[in-house]
Parts: structure tokens; C-alpha cells; sequence
């Protein structure tokens, strides 16, 4: 296996506290609710597994109950939710990673209920559609207003997501430009030269 | 592409700061090298943040150069190598189907500086191709898409910006490691997005005022030649998904020495330059100021 320490990046000589605190915010990283709708959800999980297993792994070698980790909660959608046979098949293809099926099959169902919605929308999620995603499990919510699994959908639409410490949690809307973000143009020369990059150039599209 | 994206500075140390435009005038040196001394006129931020991206995560080499900018004082730029030449022909590829579209769309004496540009980058173009046959035909393929689209009117600002999308994420085609490439086509796939959303909000009051096709227009069934406030911020956290699937795939590969730059991009920067492209305070040449004390220019967003 490869040295625990590394995996969370930290020096063999860390602390317990240093351990946890790394261990920590990698699992804040890594957290399901941060690839919900990510096509590349599976990797984060990998990764969610390992450094769960090199935290259990450091603590056991310094004889330390584990404590409170396992945050790798990702679980698959509920097959068992759905009472239409079609609807089922989608969700299995949808765990299986196969989106154009799913996609094939949801185009074949005529009756578009609130579960339809949700699989549409979790389906425009996987392929970047996220506007599209959001309309659809926003109408998956409005038609069953009390379903824990289209509210969370929609929920994770508007989560701010994973940032670094010292990272604010503003969004595009909220970004506080009080602060007045300095962006990087160091060299700018060309920019400079002919004013903007594409200025001087038919280049525009 | 159209060079919105830039880290923020003030989350940069100095060394930070000159590591980036050591990759700039990288970028510029090696499409004068391997092209001709006017593509070096195309380089543009994004595909600095592409040659990023692209590269490998050990600190680059650099060499010291002159140019017709800086002539006295040589500066420090990245060696031309395996990262920067992906970039660079991608780079010069899209800028000739780019410059193909505006003479179509252009008449006789409107189109007439795109076909004299045409004939300038003519043979450069033909190297490209012949350097990355594969990545001309998407082009192709994409742009054609994205024209077709454009004149039925989509109404879905996911679908107008699926070719542009879909066109970034070929990028990717290009790395070996499959799980990069799956990683960096998920983050070139939303920027792509990201660029086209923020491009057709900035350009909203121009294209209103021409009457060309904008996605948001018929997306918001919006009549007047500003966005309103609602559209800003439905547009806005259609923006932050696209910016937090880039940062959950980013958070996914080790950069090493690019990880400040890049981290100050995922998570900062394109908020804000978002931000200011909504409010129309967006515009280079204006903001542009010399900062007299280190010599360095920069944009306050």
C-alpha cells in the first residue's frame, strides 16, 4: 500500500491533531454531496477510499481509536424506488455508468411524471446540462413537493461546493467586489500592444 | 477563444505571478517559433490556463528571451515543449475556423479584413492541420454544429453551448493517462461552457442591437437590449455549476507547482470575472492601468 502519510500529505512526524485536520479537510474535498451530479463522481469516491483507509491506517499504527471517519457515503440510486418497470431499467443504467441508455429509454417513457423529471434531470447533470438539469428537477419537485430524493437534487444544484480555507463561499451573484479582485495581467503585452488580444485582429466569435 | 480567464493576483506571490507570465510569453514565443511572427497575435490568456493545464506538475524550464515588446529587458519564458505545442496548434486552429465563420457571416466589404487575416495565416493554418489532422475535422465538426444551432435559434443556452462545450472537451483527447484525460475533459468541457455563457452576456446589448442570435435572449424571453436583474442571477448560478464542475474535477489530479495558480482560478477568480461580465465591467483595454512601482499591469475587476 502506498504510505498513508503521503496520501494525506502530510510529513510522517505530523501530530495527531495535524492528522485529523488533514485527514479532515480531504474528506471535505472528496465529500459525495460535492459530485452528486458529477460525471467523475467514481473517482472522487476512489479517492474518498483511500484516505479513509490511510487515516484507519495511521491510527491504527499509532494505536488510536479511529474515531468518527467512514465519510464514504456514496451510495447508488435507489433502484428501488421506482415503480415503473421502465423507469427502473434507467436507474440501473444510470448506476451502471451508461447515460445514453438511460437517456434512450427515458425518451421511450410517454408519461412524464415527477420521477421522469428527476431522471431527466439527473441525466442533463451528467452530460454538463446543468440549466436544463435544474428546470427538470425543478419540476420533479413542484409535482411531488415531499420527495426527500428530487428536493436533494435540486438542493445540490445550489450548493456552494468544496473551497480550500481561506477561500470565501461567494458565488457568482455574491462575489463581493468591494474587495476589488485584482486579476492577473502581469504581462499583457500583447494585450497592450494592440489592445485586448483580439482587438487588433478580426478574431471575435 | 477569448481570453477572460485569469488567476487573481492578490492570492499570488511574486513568484506565483512571474510563473504565469513566464508560461504567457512561453505561449507567445512558441507560436512564433513554430508558426510565423504574426500568430503570435493570437495568444490569449485562456490558452495560457490550457498550456496550464496542460502541463506536466515539476516546475518548467524556463529560457531567457527578448522580443519586440520587452526588447531591452529579457524575460524569463517557459521552454517550448510538449504542453505548449498542444496548446498552440490547438490555438492556431481555432482561430482560422473562427476567422472562416466571420467571412461567411460577413459581406464583401464587412469580410474583407477576414479574408486579408486569411491570407496572412493561410500556411500557418495548413501546418496546423497537417500536425493535428484529427483536432481540425472537430473543429469543423463543432463549429458547423454551433452555426446550425444558432440559425434555428436555440432556446436552451445548454444546447447553444454544447459545440463550444464539446469542442473544449476534445482538448483532452490529447493526453494519455485515461484518467487525466476523463478529469481534463470534464473541466475543458465546462470551460467551454462557462466561456460561451460569459461571452453571450457580454456581448447581449451588441447582438440585441444587431439582431444576431444571443442563446440568452431566447432562453429568458427577453425583449429589451440589457439583462435584467432576474436573468443575472438565474445566469449567474447556471455559472457557478459550471465553475464548481470544473473545481470538483480539478480537485481530482495533483498540479504540483501549478496547484496556487490554478487553485486561485477554480476557486476565485472566474467568480469574479463572472461578476464583473454580468455588471458590464468587463472590458480590457479600458481597465488596463500600469502599476508604476513593480511594472506590472493589471485588471481591476
Amino acid at each position: 500500500m502506498t504510505d498513508p502519510y503521503k496520501v494525506l500529505n502530510i510529513p510522517s512526524t505530523a501530530s495527531d491533531d495535524e492528522v485529523k485536520k488533514a485527514y479532515r479537510e480531504l474528506a471535505r474535498k472528496y465529500h459525495p454531496d460535492n459530485y452528486h451530479d458529477n460525471p467523475l463522481a467514481d473517482l472522487a469516491q476512489e479517492k474518498m477510499k483511500e484516505i479513509n483507509e490511510a487515516y484507519e491506517l495511521i491510527q491504527k499504527q499509532r494505536k488510536v481509536s479511529p474515531g468518527a471517519s467512514g465519510y464514504a457515503n456514496y451510495g447508488s440510486y435507489g433502484s428501488s424506488a421506482s415503480g415503473n418497470s421502465v423507469l427502473q431499467q434507467v436507474r440501473l443504467a444510470i448506476n451502471r455508468g451508461d447515460i445514453t441508455a438511460a437517456e434512450r429509454l427515458l425518451a421511450s417513457v410517454s408519461e412524464h411524471d415527477a420521477e421522469w423529471n428527476f431522471l431527466m434531470g439527473f441525466v442533463a447533470s451528467r452530460r454538463g446540462w446543468m440549466d436544463e438539469a435544474k428546470r427538470y428537477f425543478e419540476t420533479a419537485v413542484s409535482m411531488e413537493p415531499n420527495n426527500p430524493e428530487y428536493n436533494a437534487a435540486l438542493d445540490s444544484m445550489n450548493r456552494v461546493g468544496y473551497r480550500p480555507s481561506g477561500f470565501g463561499s461567494f458565488g457568482t451573484a455574491n462575489f463581493d467586489s468591494a474587495s476589488c479582485l485584482r486579476i492577473c495581467g502581469t504581462m499583457a503585452c500583447v494585450n497592450l500592444l494592440c489592445g485586448g488580444g483580439y482587438y487588433c485582429l478580426p478574431c471575435y466569435f | 477563444m477569448f481570453g477572460y480567464i485569469r488567476p487573481s493576483s492578490d492570492r499570488l506571490s511574486a513568484e506565483e505571478r512571474e510563473r504565469f507570465r513566464s508560461v504567457y510569453c512561453g505561449m507567445c514565443h512558441t507560436l512564433g517559433r513554430r508558426y510565423s511572427f504574426f500568430t503570435r497575435f493570437l495568444l490569449n490568456y485562456d490558452f495560457t490556463l490550457l498550456a496550464i493545464l496542460l502541463s506536466q506538475p515539476e516546475a518548467p524550464e524556463c529560457e531567457s528571451c527578448r522580443c519586440i515588446v520587452h526588447p531591452c529587458k529579457a524575460r524569463q519564458a517557459v521552454k517550448s515543449g510538449q504542453a505548449l505545442n498542444l496548446a498552440a496548434d490547438r490555438s492556431m486552429i481555432l482561430f482560422w475556423w473562427q476567422l472562416q465563420d466571420h467571412i461567411a457571416d460577413h459581406g464583401f466589404w464587412k469580410g474583407l479584413k477576414y479574408r486579408l487575416a486569411a491570407l496572412l495565416y493561410r500556411r500557418s493554418y495548413q501546418k496546423a492541420k497537417s500536425l493535428v489532422p484529427d483536432f481540425d475535422e472537430t473543429v469543423q465538426k463543432h463549429l458547423l454544429d454551433l452555426s446550425q444551432r444558432e440559425k434555428a435559434c436555440c432556446a436552451s443556452i445548454d444546447e447553444a453551448a454544447e459545440p463550444f462545450a464539446a469542442l473544449m472537451a476534445d482538448i483532452a483527447q490529447c493526453v494519455d493517462d485515461p484518467i487525466r484525460r476523463r478529469i481534463l475533459s470534464q473541466i475543458f468541457y465546462h470551460l467551454g461552457r462557462w466561456i460561451y455563457l460569459v461571452d453571450a452576456a457580454d456581448d447581449f446589448t451588441r447582438d440585441a442591437r444587431n439582431g444576431s442570435y444571443n442563446p440568452l435572449r431566447y432562453r429568458y424571453h427577453l425583449t429589451s437590449d440589457r439583462l435584467d436583474a432576474q436573468t443575472k442571477s438565474l445566469l449567474a448560478q447556471t455559472l457557478d455549476q459550471s465553475i464548481r464542475q470544473m473545481a470538483g474535477a480539478y480537485a481530482l489530479w495533483d498540479y504540483g507547482t501549478w496547484t496556487p495558480i490554478l487553485d486561485s482560478i477554480f476557486y476565485e477568480s472566474l467568480y469574479g470575472i463572472g461578476k464583473a461580465v454580468l455588471e458590464g465591467r468587463y472590458h480590457k483595454p479600458l481597465r488596463t492601468k500600469r502599476l508604476e512601482k513593480n511594472n506590472r499591469f493589471e485588471v481591476t475587476v
